[in-house]
């Protein structure tokens, strides 16, 4: 069974004054345990629109979402979120922050210490906890956000374009870390990217999506073998990650 | 020996123009500025009404000595805890309903609906003319005093608590819901931070509102505190003496402005500087 399924899902917003503007349409996705996916396409193909139907921050107009087979209606402590940009609480701390996901699981406060530093310490900041938002550069802050999702230990991570507002270096760094991050763990990541060096350096499968109305145009497997971060650069040089990133270069050209 | 250190001292400004720029020096200066001002506004005063008729007029002069007088024979103290003593009462009521409707104005969107028009209407009406009516209804003791206060205090509260809690930035609501936070934790960590700044700029005009209510109040019903000493030495004629408590009410309204400014400081320490 999958791990999560996607099944016929379709999402329609309303437009004032006119015909509704459909986001998704019957998107079908099965996810197995342990899989990296990644969402590429261009604006309004309704990859974050997926993401965030799937945590339960928006409701589908049709179709459902099973996990372990079972649907689900809303957000749920076994599915971590990351998102893009204002991800952090700016008047709590990094370690607040953290706390803020724990005290909503009901960890209280004094038990949430030894799972804050273990994060803090896994996305390589320990020792910062004690600093607010505007205290990091923004490469330390969706650290936090990362971190805060681990926190809650959940089954299915998702990541909504959590690179996409950092300059290119601290961008590449971070994927070297998600990289080494997620091999170690294992867990089903879905991750949403405007970048397809991004997505082929860091997942098992890529899903190209086009736009009006968002569907899923072609599903592209990653083959180059895991461990990957241990190639650190040199993982861009081998002539699968270099046909990979050609071949979906060339469908996305063909969407715009 | 005077003119050389002056000469060093002119030559010292000109090869360092960071001093220039250096903000305790700039503060200084402008402080020095503002006190300079001050003294020479006291000086044109005393100079202009020195042959003014004293009993309409009074000068800085008289009005230090009277102020001394009412200082040393403890009228101003006395009359300064009673003012201040309704007045803090009041503005702590009048903070506690304001924010409390304030929040359930901004998370109740029926609660809003009902409250609105009523909230609008009195914020804009000129309030003195409830006072009166108002005075049939609890009497001029205590009680009356209290209410204006609330009165005037109480409406930039609600209207700058609603505004600041519908304004909550929605990523910040879509962090509570993505982790699954309970409603008492959104009210608590996301929607009461990001509302505080309104909160407190609320409170400051309804510092001033409250201010000028005690005042009002204590013209209009019992004569008392120092809006009871201003009405008294006026008909008295005694002018000097009637400027003290202006002065002290003066001095309050700004102390307390810097006091609600330090708690809104010490609450927003999460923000940029």
């Amino acid at each position: 069974m999958p791990k999560l399924s996607v099944r016929n899902l379709t999402k329609r917003f309303p437009v004032s004054g006119g015909p509704s503007m459909t986001a998704l349409d019957g998107v079908d996705l099965d996810v197995e345990e342990g899989e990296f996916v990644a969402f590429v396409g261009p604006s309004g193909c309704g990859k974050t629109t997926l993401l965030r139907i799937i945590q339960g921050l928006e409701t589908a107009t049709s179709g459902e979402i099973l996990i372990d087979g079972k649907p689900v209606t809303g957000p749920g402590h076994d599915r971590g979120f990351v998102f893009q940009q204002y991800g952090l609480l700016p008047w709590l701390t990094a370690a607040q922050n953290i706390g803020f996901a724990l005290e909503a699981k009901g960890i209280p406060p004094n038990r949430q210490g030894e799972t804050t530093e273990r994060v803090l310490a896994t996305v390589g900041l320990k020792g910062f906890g004690d600093r607010f938002p505007h205290q990091l550069s923004g490469g330390m802050q969706q650290r936090v956000g990362i971190a805060r999702a681990l926190a809650i230990e959940p089954e299915i991570m998702l990541l909504d374009e959590p690179f996409g507002a950092l300059d290119a270096l601290t961008r590449e760094i971070l994927q070297n870390e998600m990289l080494g991050l997620t091999e170690r763990m294992g867990k089903t990541i879905l991750f949403v990217t405007h970048s397809v060096d991004e997505a082929v350096c860091l997942a098992d499968r890529v899903v190209v999506m086009s736009p009006r109305p968002g569907r899923i145009r072609e599903i592209v497997p990653i083959d180059i073998p895991r461990p990957r971060a241990s190639l650190g650069e040199a993982l861009r040089d081998t002539p699968e990650y270099v046909a990979k990133r050609h071949q979906l270069w060339t469908q996305l050209m063909d969407l715009v | 020996m005077q003119q050389s250190a002056q000469a060093s001292a002119v030559s010292k400004s000109a090869d360092e123009p960071a001093a220039a720029s250096d903000p305790n020096r700039q503060r200084r200066r402008e402080r020095l500025l503002q006190l300079g001002t001050l003294v020479l506004l006291l000086a044109v005063w005393e100079f202009a009404a020195r042959d003014a008729n004293k009993l309409l007029v009074a000068v800085p002069s008289d009005i230090a000595v009277a102020t001394w007088e009412l200082l040393l024979n403890g009228e101003l103290f006395s009359a300064t805890i009673d003012s201040m003593s309704t007045f803090v009462l009041g503005f702590i009521i009048a903070s506690v309903i304001g924010i409390v409707i304030g929040f359930a104005m901004g998370t109740n969107r029926t609660v809003e609906v009902i409250l609105d028009p009523y909230i609008n209407a009195l914020y804009a009406m000129p309030l003195v003319a409830l006072i009166p009516i108002l005075m049939l209804w609890v009497g001029i003791g205590f009680l009356a005093k209290i209410t204006i206060i609330i009165l005037f205090a109480v409406f930039p509260v609600i209207i700058n608590t609603v505004t600041g809690v519908k304004n909550v930035d929605r990523h910040y609501l879509d962090i509570g819901k993505a982790f699954m936070a309970s409603r008492l934790m959104v009210y608590r960590k996301i929607i009461a931070p990001y509302a505080l700044p309104y909160v407190a700029s609320g409170l400051r005009i309804a510092l001033g509102r409250g201010i000028i209510a005690m005042i009002v109040a204590e013209f209009l019903t019992s004569i008392s505190g120092l809006g009871g000493l201003i009405i008294n030495y006026t008909n008295a004629f005694e002018t000097a003496k009637a400027f003290a408590p202006v002065l002290v009410v003066a001095l309050l309204a700004n102390a307390l402005t810097i006091l609600v400014q330090k708690v809104e400081e010490r609450f927003g320490r999460w923000r940029r500087r």
